[in-house]
């Protein structure tokens, strides 16, 4: 059965008063109308007694006693004073015999009443009589509506104290249900793992905690090792090249060599250099997805995007590229690491240099929208094609041919936006140039 | 100047230890805490070098037991991991400096020089050339008592350049010494010309003579004229 989403314990409340309500619309209709049945089979069993003993006092004194065609009475009738109950006896119109018990409507005295009434019809000396016994309903039809709105109330009631006992109930059933949920919650990563039991005696959530348990600490343990693993890979990669490193450093410093020689080997540098710094990115980037950096510092956005603009002035100068900076008079404050969030915008104004020929401009703009701090990092450089720019966040690709470029710098930049929950977007046309917009979020006070 | 090398990976031991006493300083070594431990215990070291990664030990835990027997040595800590958890752990547990694997022999140097000119007081912390006088200590160049006005980086680079006086300094090792290490697989060391420019014409403001030159295709190497 379909069902809206929600909690359970909601659920198991609506289903409870959807039920409730069912069982009090029955029994308001159906209770008093069994009521009515039982009332009335009770009061046709009196009027068969009664027609009973009208028969046998006609059988005793004859018909004449009560009704004279030829004489005085034409009919017997008599009622008594409430009207309640009546008896008649007249000539019939037809010649046949029967008996029957209906609902009849009967005008008493400018009055109309409802009877029940049992009809029967006798034979004597040729002539037939219509007795009719009628009996009126008139209290039981009372009856019936204040027994009705009697029950609605009562159930009403009724129901009421079930509803309160039921979310109770449900309530301190389901709490360990729900502290297992606050806990799952809490365990976005394993160093918020808590493995204290709720404290349950329902079976069930005693199995569901205990696999619970269980898969965290396997989660755990996967964890820790790939932290190790990672650990140690960096360490392993980065000692063989620093011993190549310092080799080199030395075999520069000791020797006599020719300029050509030296070249050779400054070369080489430059390509350790890169290596270096490829298992460096890498580590990071393990890290990052490891959850081992803290977002705990307060950054001030205006000082370290006016840091990142005088790191790279010389940058600048060099490719002889427009660089302007504007920013908001008040402080932003932002949650972040600091580091990351350093490099975030130094890989950003970085890949901007890269992508932008002499001459070009680059604009960090620092604004706020709706209350969100936003930095958007633009450029009138080579762009980025409409193919590509859903690829430039991934490892690995590079769109310009010739180029000593791992494409790390801007799948880092995503990384370390997507941790610090930051939203990322490009706009860019080929050769238009590109704009990076890193929406921070609301910013601390 | 003694000093102690406490680094489990032999080669790269003695390839430091071989350019430190090219630079005349006494080296020891140590390949595993254990030793290391013992060796602090009884001799005395003005610097120690100290790789965190040891197989038999926690690097870290070394420094405050060494520094109850030499409490005037200076502990620089090598660390493979590169990263800013290490580097705070490592200066909130007594290291007074911090370099990533790989690191640049010569960036070494000029770290031990600057703490053995700053150890040895006011005099031997400036470094003279013509007029001018650069100062380990205040991080400052003057030129006849008049301050040079160089931004911080400018600064860096010339006193990485003259604590390595008469060597060639390659670009990436300039670089390095300026921004640490960065990530970005992709960067661009050219503009460290423009920092060379910038810095010769606030000296050549004061004196014509040009003392960073340029080696054609390596880099700059600055001479005590």
């Amino acid at each position: 059965m379909p069902f809206p989403a929600g909690k359970l314990k909601n659920k198991i409340a609506l289903i409870n008063a959807l039920s409730k309500v069912l069982i009090i619309a029955l029994a308001v209709f159906i209770i008093p109308w069994l009521v009515n049945r039982v009332s009335i089979r009770e009061m046709d069993k009196q009027l068969i007694s009664k027609l009973d003993t009208v028969y046998s006092l006609v059988e005793q004194y004859g018909v004449d006693e009560f009704i004279n065609l030829g004489g005085g009475y034409q009919a017997f009738g008599s009622y008594n004073i409430l009207k309640e109950e009546y008896i008649s006896i007249e000539k019939a119109d037809e010649k046949v015999l029967y008996e029957e018990i209906d609902y009849s409507k009967r005008k008493i005295e400018g009055e109309i009443l409802d009877y029940r009434v049992i009809s029967a019809t006798i034979e004597s000396g040729g002539t037939y009589y219509l007795i009719e016994i009628g009996k009126s309903i008139t209290s039981i039809v009372r009856f019936e509506k204040q027994f009705r709105k009697f029950t609605f109330y009562f159930l009403l009631v009724l129901v009421g104290i079930t509803i309160l006992i039921d979310l109770f109930v449900t309530q301190q059933l389901l709490r360990p249900f729900g502290r297992i949920i606050e806990k799952l919650k809490r365990s976005d990563h394993p160093k918020n793992f808590d493995y204290t039991p709720v404290g349950t005696s329902t079976t069930d959530f005693r199995y569901l905690e205990e696999n619970i348990h269980g898969l965290m600490r396997k989660i755990e343990t996967a964890f820790n090792d790939e932290r190790d693993y990672i650990s140690n890979i960096s360490h392993e990669l980065l000692t063989p090249i620093s011993i190549i490193r310092t080799k080199l450093d030395n075999f520069v410093n000791s020797t006599k060599l020719t300029d050509d020689e030296m070249i050779k080997i400054i070369e080489s540098k430059v390509t350790l250099g890169r290596l270096t710094r490829l298992v460096r990115t890498l580590l990071l980037m393990s890290r990052i997805e490891n959850e081992e950096y803290l977002l705990t510092d307060t950054v001030d956005l205006n000082e370290l995007l006016g840091q990142i603009g005088v790191d790279f002035t010389e940058h600048f100068e060099q490719k002889e590229l427009q660089f302007s900076l504007s920013q908001p008079d008040r402080k932003t404050g932002i949650r972040g690491n600091s580091e990351l969030l350093h490099i975030l915008f130094f890989n950003l104004v970085n890949n901007a240099i890269k992508y932008t020929p002499e001459g070009g401009w680059i604009a960090i703009n620092q604004v706020f929208r709706d209350g969100s701090a936003i930095v958007e990092v633009s450029d009138n450089g080579v762009g980025i094609s409409e193919e590509n720019l859903p690829k430039i966040f991934s490892r690995f690709k590079k769109f310009q041919e010739g180029e000593n470029n791992f494409g790390l710098g801007l799948a880092l930049v995503k990384k370390i936006a997507d941790y610090h929950h930051f939203g990322i977007e490009v706009f860019s046309k080929p050769g238009m140039g590109s704009r990076f917009v890193i929406t921070i979020g609301k910013p601390e006070e | 100047m003694r000093i102690l090398i406490i680094e489990d990976e032999k080669s790269l031991a003695e390839e430091i230890a071989s350019f430190l006493r090219n630079e005349q300083y006494q080296c020891d070594l140590s390949f595993t805490g254990r030793d290391a431990s013992e060796k602090l215990a009884v001799n005395p070291y003005d610097f120690v070098l100290l790789d965190i990664g040891l197989p038999d030990y926690n690097g870290l835990n070394l420094i405050p037991e060494a520094k109850r027997f030499n409490s005037e040595a200076y502990f620089i800590v090598i660390t493979a991991r590169g990263e800013l958890d290490d580097k705070i752990k490592g200066f909130n547990s007594g290291a007074d400096d911090y370099l990533a694997k790989p690191f640049s022999l010569l960036e070494l140097h000029s770290r031990l020089q600057a703490i053995t000119r700053r150890k040895f007081g006011h005099a031997s912390s400036v470094i003279r050339f013509g007029d001018f006088a650069l100062d380990i200590n205040k991080l400052q160049l003057t030129w006849q008592e008049t301050p040079v006005n160089l931004t911080k980086k400018e600064y860096d680079l010339l006193s990485y350049l003259v604590l390595n006086k008469g060597r060639v300094l390659d670009r990436l090792q300039l670089v390095e010494h300026i921004w640490g290490s960065f990530y970005e697989d992709d960067f661009d060391s050219n503009y460290i010309e423009v920092h060379i420019k910038n810095i010769r014409k606030k000296l050549a403001e004061f004196d014509p003579v040009n003392r960073i030159k340029t080696v054609r295709g390596l880099g700059y190497k600055f001479e005590i004229i």
